[in-house]
């Protein structure tokens, strides 16, 4: 399977030397295939249903190889690819085993009576003499001869129809099923060696993205297919690599020669779409369920329920609320499409090809024959994940460039679309009789449908984008108990959000309210919730299956809740639980049995509820692989357990909100249970699905052991920490909230325009404003420079960072163009390459030096201080003017940078010159002789070429750098705060001179984190500086917090990381869902035994005001490896931080800056601002 | 996005060149110019470890390792650990346990416990499941993943004794060796 292709049916159909076994021969080459034998005796078996991640592929195997008593190893299967595999529709319900392997085993028997009766035949020994084992067929007389397969077929091509008598072997002379066959797919995928649908490659394959509307997880609505305004071709004309921008309704794609150029291209197209309309509230979702035209449907009426009801000693009614939830698959969807004028061919992760291929047809426009799905594995989906959405986008973008596309959606695109499980409502109306029994069960059920069309067929138009209504909210709706008064009736209703059937479907939910009911019962009844259950439990196998179950869990009886009681901060608790997982349409079929016995630890202090332990028992009829039976009930308590606790997908009032593992966390591995699993041998009973059922009593289970722990009855899902914190403490506090810190930054004081013209104006007519142009020159040539002097010019420059501002925005060393927002208005930075029309090519030293040090143009307009002329007056003449010779030898850049216009008045540059009366001292810098060279050197950098204060000092009103007790106190530059560097800094570890060194030379400190932002970039600029300027400033800036240094910053940092480990709970209660964003997003990196330093010393968390961190969240964080190099350091890590932006939405980053403040900075005051510095932060260019 | 580069990489004990834009995240450079399967895109948010290869011995996310930052690190994916021949202990745990339902989360869960192996050979529960802490299992492998990851403890212990290989092939040994 080289080209990732099978061989197709005809392939088999016309082989001259074939054993074939077929639904009907006379249907002739139209036949549907089940099982092939060829010359080299291996047998090929097709399955239209696929493995989806649960071993089935394995599983059917040994069904086949059993019945044909070949070889396991013999046996390939071949699963739902369309060119050759049987349509039996979609991959649901747990049934491959249970339904669609039964015609398998069929064919197989059928095989093995031909080719036994062939072998006779050819031989001339009586069949009853024939041995058949491995594969090999012998007479029982020890005769000297024997057939294989091979032998059989060869020379014909015969082919038979499925033969319903072909008589089955008996179970008990089975020897491969129901023994532990390992999986064949694992050895390849523990390698690297097996090809997912992720990994295919054709020849000439390009890359798509599809950018997706903003009514992310809603189909259904007029909007819908009708949203797109306008695409902004121009907008993605800058990248090369793009073939192609396809929109089709609102199907919008991106098609480019490389992956990254098309993760690129989606990312930086601008379209425009209309409003989104506004959805009910789905975060909490029994309002809208309540209020979703339903239609009722009674499945079951039996006694007299309203009688009973009115009759009820003691009234019961209930509500269950079931959330929202995600399949979450691991591996976003991916396909292939290959469209050509031969037909379309799509690689497909989908778990129905069959039902898919229908879908392309009608969206493509052609025959279903024309297309041909090659169904690959991709990551486990536990029902319809958006693989097929993206088979139909690879298609309609292979349509567009002729030529074979993959579409890989992004994790955010998953979340956000992915056919959700859907919410569920469930009331119950009961109560106890006279004799503590119940009363009557009056129990109805809200499902929405799950029908999700595939989505380009909507987006595009093609179908029309209405909401089907299905009924399958009936799942397991009947509950398992012989209430005498039973009315069960299902609200069939159209779906809200996007939804798909999800493992348990509405089974899950449904089991959820019947489990927690009963045990509420028994509880009112003061009798064991189990022995409770026995009383109306009847069906046998469910009986022996509890009973298995208590035993093996040594269940205690009680008839209270607390008996386990505690210990410190924890309650104990075991909760029961029990169901059949119906199936499939009213009243559907039984799959395996399964109950729960849970065992948690409530921590009464935090919320948390730890499930400690899982016993499990199952039913599952004949066991096909019993190791693989076991994996799906681990894999069904591990992950129903998640989703009992933690999982929940939130909305906004348009759109799906979680978009990534931290807003919608999975269960870890430190939190998973014990699990003891029993497995109740039943090999004599026809075998059942086994792929859901341990999952549906997860709920009613853990619920019973939290009410079992603490007495509180939970309805409603998740039971997040908060949700149980509030139950025990009636209602939770409020968090504290700490006092607001202010710092008043230059912009923030609103500034009046009327008070600054006024001030400003007051100066004009101190000073004149008025400059004279000095005169150009022709640019002077390279070699009236020594080297040395350009070298001398080169260091300045870097000491200065001047190409921190001065590059161009395509990274052109000095073009200029850079954009800084000031309160003023928009400033840009100007050419200063050498291009005389441009640049500064024309200018004289003079010229250059005026405007070095007095901020005044050659042309003798005034510079506004954005360039720190006031710091660079204060240089040597000797640097500036190798600055000058190292500027003039530079590449000249012949492209104006825009022109800075600032609003009236601060347009009049003249108002300038009163500025500078005001803020200009222009003293060259003075020698200290009490200090030592290398002090008065970095005092030199620092204050004159360095301009640090530049950034690291608060402005005034007027734009000018404060003097005084706030010099270097920290400031604000370009979106970012720069933060004091003097005694004033606010991290926890005091800066000393080798901190400063690291920081500077390497763009990172151990105590202090990395530099980043505008920042990184000055670190980066400085490189060509020798180490010891670098000592110098070092040694200069620690010494400006004389007398305040760190008594031992490793004692100090020792602190702060304890400080931040015991702030862990606290910060949990201040913001619970900031802790989870943090563990999901953040804490990979962040914590642990990370090479990056703890965030407890990042100085960012520290600071006056969240801007720093926000920008890091939102705009990520370069790897210290980049910077490093660009240094020539050595720093390890080699990962960047990632960019949130388009990931977390403002109330998360709120949430998250809550939490990481409450836990990395605990003696700081909370953040009040932090909405307001997000504007800031995004609103900065940088 | 900036202009392509040369690149060459020390992949998988070989010298690969590749020509892309120093941002382009590692990930996409080992699986569509190098063709490897092992690392595999799950989140490219450095969330979920699906798509880790190791780094000089260390685990890393190469979603979020940008091509530029890597120069001249030897890296290994699950393809250079050990092949079906010659299988790396660790992997020869994981098929051992078969700690894979669908096994896209494998790649990630197989590098973080050979990095694992590689800083503490003796880990205990804790510290194995500390060390998985941040890769994702939608399956609920759990329980099998972490069985190998004791198994692999033990391989690992078993051919230390025959040789030392700090991350690299070993032969197929201490089969019989349970943990
Ligand atoms: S894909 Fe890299 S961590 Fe998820
Ligand atoms: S085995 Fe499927 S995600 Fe882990």
């Amino acid at each position: 399977m080289t080209d990732h292709r099978q061989t197709p049916k005809s392939a088999y159909m016309s082989s001259g030397d074939m054993l074939l076994i077929v639904n009907d021969a006379l249907l002739g080459d139209a036949a549907e295939l089940y099982i092939a034998v060829g010359l080299d005796s291996r047998v090929t078996a097709f399955n239209g249903h696929v493995d989806l991640g649960t071993g089935i592929r394995t599983s059917l195997a040994q069904i086949v190889a059993e019945e044909l008593n070949v070889p396991f190893e013999h046996v390939d299967m071949v699963l739902g690819t369309t060119s050759v595999a049987p349509n039996q529709g979609a991959t649901i319900a747990s049934e491959t085993i249970q339904i669609t392997a039964l015609p398998l085993r069929q064919a197989a028997a059928t095989a093995r009576q031909h080719l036994l009766a062939m072998a006779a035949e050819k031989v001339g020994v009586p069949l009853d003499r024939l041995r058949l084992e491995d594969g090999i067929i012998r007479a029982d007389g020890g005769e000297n001869w024997q057939l294989s397969f091979g032998d059989i077929v060869a020379g014909s091509h015969v082919r038979l129809s499925i033969d319903s008598h072909a008589a089955l072997k008996p179970a008990s002379d089975y020897t491969l099923v129901g023994s532990s066959r390992p999986r064949v797919d694992i050895p390849d995928k523990a390698t690297g060696r097996w090809t997912y649908v992720h990994d295919v490659r054709v020849p000439g394959m390009l890359h798509g993205r599809v950018v997706l509307p903003p009514y992310a997880g809603f189909d259904h609505g007029d909007h819908v297919g009708k949203s797109l305004i306008s695409i902004d071709d121009a907008s993605v004309a800058h990248i090369s690599g793009i073939v192609s921008v396809v929109a089709i309704g609102d199907f919008v794609g991106v098609v480019a020669t490389r992956e990254e150029i098309a993760i690129e291209a989606a990312k930086s197209l601008k379209v425009v779409w209309r409003a989104p309309p506004e959805w009910p509230d789905l975060n909490m979702p029994e309002k809208a369920l309540r209020a979703n035209p339903s239609t009722p449907r009674k499945l079951a009426d039996r006694g007299n329920v309203d009688m009973a009801l009115a009759g009820s000693t003691q009234p019961m009614n209930r509500t269950y609320v079931w959330p929202y939830q995600m399949h979450g698959s691991i591996g976003p969807s991916c396909a292939v499409a290959d469209y050509n004028e031969d037909g379309l061919t799509v690689w497909s992760g989908t778990q129905n090809p069959f039902p898919m291929r229908r879908d392309l047809a009608l969206l493509l426009d052609m025959p279903e024959e024309m297309i041909r799905v090659e169904r690959m594995e991709a990551a486990g989906c536990y029902g319809r994940n958006c693989a097929d959405d993206v088979t139909a986008d690879a298609a309609l973008l292979s349509r567009a460039v002729k030529a074979p596309v993959r579409v890989q959606l992004t994790r955010e695109q998953e979340h956000a679309w992915e056919p959700k499980g859907a919410a569920q409502i469930m009331d119950v109306r009961g109560g106890l009789d006279l004799e503590g029994g119940p009363s009557a069960y009056d129990f109805e059920t809200r499902y929405p449908s799950n029908l999700a069309p595939t989505l380009p067929l909507i987006l595009t138009g093609k179908v029309p984008p209405v909401s089907d209504v299905v009924q399958m909210g009936d799942r397991t709706a009947i509950p398992p108990y012989a209430y005498g008064n039973l009315r069960v009736t299902v609200h069939d209703m159209p779906p809200i959000a996007r939804a798909s059937w999800f493992r348990g479907v509405s089974a899950m939910p449904n089991t959820f309210a019947h489990e927690c009911y009963v045990d509420e019962l028994a509880a009112a009844a003061g009798v064991d919730p189990v022995e409770y259950r026995l009383r109306y439990l009847h069906d046998p196998r469910a009986v022996d299956l509890v009973n298995a179950l208590t035993e093996r869990a040594k269940w205690v009886p009680h008839t209270t809740w607390g008996t386990l009681g505690g210990e410190g901060d924890l309650f104990y608790g075991r909760g029961f639980a029990y169901a059949v997982y119906v199936h499939g349409p009213f009243p559907g079929k039984a799959a395996a049995w399964a109950a729960w016995v849970a065992d948690v630890a409530v921590n009464k202090k935090t919320g948390e509820i730890a499930v400690t332990k899982v016993t499990c028992a199952q039913d599952s009829g004949m066991m096909i692989n019993p190791d693989g039976v076991r994996h799906q009930i681990h894999g069904n308590i591990i992950q129903s357990t998640s989703r009992v606790l933690k999982e929940k997908v939130e909305f906004s009032s348009t759109a799906v909100q979680s978009k990534e593992w931290g807003g919608y966390p999975l269960i870890t591995f430190p939190e998973v249970p014990a699990i003891d699993v029993l497995m109740v041998p039943r090999q004599d009973e026809p075998p059942l699905g086994v792929g859901e059922s341990a999952s549906v009593p997860s709920a009613s289970a853990i619920a019973n052991a939290v009410y079992d722990a603490t007495g509180i009855r939970f309805r409603e899902l998740p039971l997040t920490p908060e949700l149980v914190l509030a139950a025990l403490n009636g209602k939770m506090d409020e968090p504290p909230a700490a006092p607001p810190a202010k710092k008043r930054n230059w912009w923030s004081i609103g500034l009046s325009a009327v008070g600054a013209v006024a001030a400003l104006s007051g100066i004009v007519t101190m000073a004149s404003p008025w400059r004279p142009a000095i005169g150009t020159i022709q640019r002077p040539n390279a070699d009236v420079y020594s080297t040395a002097t350009i070298e001398r010019g080169r260091l300045a420059a870097a000491a200065g960072a001047c190409n921190v501002c001065h590059v161009g925005n395509d990274g052109t060393p000095f073009a200029g163009g850079r954009r800084f927002d000031t309160p003023f208005g928009a400033v840009y930075a100007t050419n200063i390459s050498p291009d005389a029309q441009s640049g500064i090519g024309a200018w004289s030293y003079p010229a250059f030096e005026r405007a070095m040090r007095a901020g005044v143009s050659r042309d003798g307009h005034h510079l506004y201080p954005a360039h720190p002329y006031t710091s660079f007056a204060g240089a040597d003449d000797a640097d500036l003017q190798a600055l000058y010779a190292y500027m003039m030898t530079q590449a000249p850049v012949d492209e104006k940078a825009p022109e800075t216009k600032l609003k009236f008045p601060y347009s009049i540059r003249a108002m300038m010159a009163g500025w500078n009366a005001l803020f200009l001292k222009a003293e060259p810098f003075q020698y200290v002789e009490t200090r030592n060279a290398t002090w008065n050197r970095g005092a030199y950098l620092v204050e004159t070429l360095g301009h640090c204060s530049a950034c690291h000092t608060d402005r005034n009103l007027l734009g000018a750098e404060k003097s005084g007790s706030a010099r270097l106190s920290g400031g604000f530059a370009d979106g970012w705060e720069a933060p004091a560097l003097n005694a004033f800094a606010k991290g926890p570890v005091g800066w000393t001179a080798d901190a400063f060194y690291d920081y500077l030379r390497t763009g990172h400190a151990r105590d202090h984190g990395s530099a980043v932002g505008p920042m990184a970039h000055v670190v980066e600029a400085m490189q060509p500086l020798p180490d010891s300027d670098i000592r110098a400033m070092a040694s200069y800036l620690a010494s400006l917090n004389e007398g305040k240094e760190p008594a031992d910053p490793s004692a100090q940092s020792e602190a702060a990381i304890a400080a931040s480990d015991e702030a862990k709970v606290s910060a949990a209660l201040i913001s619970p869902k900031g802790e989870r964003i943090f563990n999901g997003a953040c804490a990979t990196c962040h914590t642990g035994n990370t090479i990056l330093s703890s965030l407890a010393l990042n100085s960012n968390l520290h600071a006056v005001t969240p801007d720093n961190l926000l920008q890091a969240i939102l705009n990520g964080v370069e790897a210290p490896a980049i910077l490093a190099q660009t240094t020539g350091r050595e720093a390890p890590e080699v990962m960047s931080m990632p960019a949130f932006r388009e990931t977390l939405n403002e109330s998360q980053i709120k949430d998250l800056a809550d939490y990481l403040r409450a836990r990395f900075a605990p003696d700081k005051p909370a953040w009040t601002e932090t909405t307001k510095a997000m504007e800031r932060v995004t609103a900065a260019s940088y | 996005m900036t202009l392509p580069v040369c690149f060459s990489l020390n992949v998988n004990d070989a010298v690969e060149s590749v020509e892309a834009s120093p941002e382009t995240p590692l990930l996409y450079i080992l699986r569509n110019d190098l063709s490897l399967n092992g690392p595999k895109y799950g989140c490219g948010l450095g969330e979920c470890g699906a798509c880790a290869i190791l780094v000089d011995g260390r685990a890393v996310r190469s979603c979020t390792v940008p091509l530029g930052a890597i120069g001249t690190r030897r890296i290994t994916t699950l393809e250079g650990l050990g092949t079906p021949e010659y299988l790396h202990p660790v992997q020869e745990a994981f098929i051992d346990e078969a700690a894979a339902q669908c096994g896209y989360c494998l790649n990630g869960m197989i590098i973080a416990t050979a990095a694992l192996l590689n800083r503490n050979a003796n880990p205990d529960e804790d510290a194995i499941r500390e060390a998985l802490r941040h890769h994702l299992c939608r399956c609920g492998t759990h329980m099998e993943i972490l069985a190998a990851a004791r198994r692999a403890v033990a391989y690992a212990k078993a051919e230390r004794t025959y040789r030392s290989t700090p991350d690299g092939v070993s032969p197929k040994a201490a089969k019989e060796v349970s943990p």
